[in-house]
């Protein structure tokens, strides 16, 4: 049942300490594959850049309290629930996106070095493991189908795939086949049990060795962006009129 | 001077992309984010700068005759009905300037779809659909009819 360790399964056929050995392998691809980016697109040097543009430009010198407390925003605001975007709809599927990847793949760490092949691991972990996975489907399928805005806003039919979709299919693929492989293994059928493994492992791969390649990015250049934005409306150098609004009014009413 | 989105502060809503009247703002198949396709036809109406939730898209003169360091900014905020500019001049100078979105309510325009349709037989007049009723005017001036003289 759902309630059952799903990499048991594949101790049949594989060593535990190869999924062991895999999960490391693939934490080095995306430490290595986001230096790589940060390096060969110069977005390190960009951030700098920009950084150095605003501070001089800065009519008020903030205080290490005030930048703190901007970080602190920033954080609660536009990285833990989504808040720079202005479409609900958008922004509910990256929450679910988002908190179901790292409820899926905290589980999935805790399950293949904690409990190896052991048929007594708490339940509580792979429900919570079945739960992220059910949350990243919907939040994906959800914005893959009526979400993409070269889709929605451009017209482009759903099924054409192009590079900005590689990260976003490379984790539907991986969620999809790792339920698959739990599913089919739960019903005991060995053979399908294997292709379905392989095809989880071949996707889990894509995705985190693509990460110069894909969108996989953002995730670490979009807070950066959020605390710059804020910063530059603190300390004044922000190009943008004073707004008449207090706050500053974040979203206009948008038909989409 | 066409539009230019800064990448790294879009997020892909498409808003630009469907105000655009020329077109021109389109999604890139590589980041996901918003571009201006073809630069040469952009005519600076500001539509797309105006709509970004983002403030990610701005408007670059031609090096060969702009006044380098100039910027032209704007916040629409449509809950206040207010427009604002920040004009940066290429000596440092900045004027910034609020102004009204409309003047008259929200909705109380009516649109072209609440008016009857128009008479095809009023195609010989020389007044536009629904004139001079919709422009809340008695009437509107009128050349004699011509009539040459027959030799």
């Amino acid at each position: 049942m759902f309630t059952d360790n799903p990499f048991i399964a594949a101790a049949a056929f594989l060593p535990p300490r190869f999924l062991q050995v895999y999960v490391i392998l693939m934490v080095l691809a995306v430490v290595a594959g986001t230096l790589f980016d940060l390096y060969h697109k110069r977005s390190a040097q960009f951030f700098t850049q920009q950084r150095a543009q605003s501070s001089a430009a800065a009519t008020r010198r903030l205080s290490g309290a005030d930048v703190a407390s901007i970080a602190a925003r920033t954080f609660a605001h536009d990285v833990a629930t989504f808040g720079e975007f202005c479409n609900p709809s958008r922004r509910l599927s990256h929450v679910l996106m988002f908190y179901g990847f790292v409820l899926y793949l905290v589980t999935t760490v805790v399950m293949v070095f904690g409990y190896p092949a052991d048929p007594h691991t708490p339940a509580v972990l792979p429900v919570l493991w079945n739960i992220g996975a059910l949350m990243v489907l919907i939040g994906g399928y959800w914005f893959f189908f009526f979400l993409r805005v070269n889709v929605v806003h451009d017209g482009q039919p759903p099924w054409r795939l192009v590079r900005a979709d590689l990260f976003i299919v490379a984790l539907l693929a991986s969620v999809s086949f790792a339920l698959l492989f739990e599913w089919v293994a739960m019903a005991g059928n060995p053979m399908a049990t294997r292709v379905f493994f392989g095809a989880y492992l071949f996707f889990t791969t894509l995705l985190f060795v693509s990460v110069p390649w894909s969108k996989f990015a953002h995730m670490f250049y979009k807070p950066v962006v959020a605390i710059q934005r804020r910063v530059e409306e603190a300390d004044g150098s922000s190009d943008l009129p004073t707004p008449t609004t207090t706050g500053g009014e974040r979203c206009p009413p948008s038909p989409t | 001077m066409p539009t230019f989105t800064y990448m790294t502060r879009c997020d892909g809503c498409g808003e630009c992309v469907d105000i655009c009247p020329s077109d021109i703002m389109h999604i890139d198949p590589i980041h996901r984010r918003s571009y201006n396709i073809e630069p040469n036809f952009c005519w600076e109406c500001y539509a797309c700068v105006k709509a970004c939730p983002q403030h990610a898209i701005d408007v670059r003169g031609y090096a060969d005759f702009a006044p380098l360091g100039a910027s032209v900014r704007v916040l629409r905020e449509e809950a206040k009905g207010t427009i604002s500019w920040k004009i940066r001049y290429r000596d440092g100078r900045l004027k910034e300037f609020t102004f009204p979105i409309r003047t008259t309510p929200w909705g109380s325009i009516k649109p072209p779809s609440d008016y009857a349709p128009a008479d095809a037989n009023a195609l010989s007049s020389p007044l536009l659909a629904h004139e001079p009723d919709a422009l809340m005017v008695a009437a509107l001036p009128m050349l004699l009819a011509f009539e040459p003289a027959q030799g």
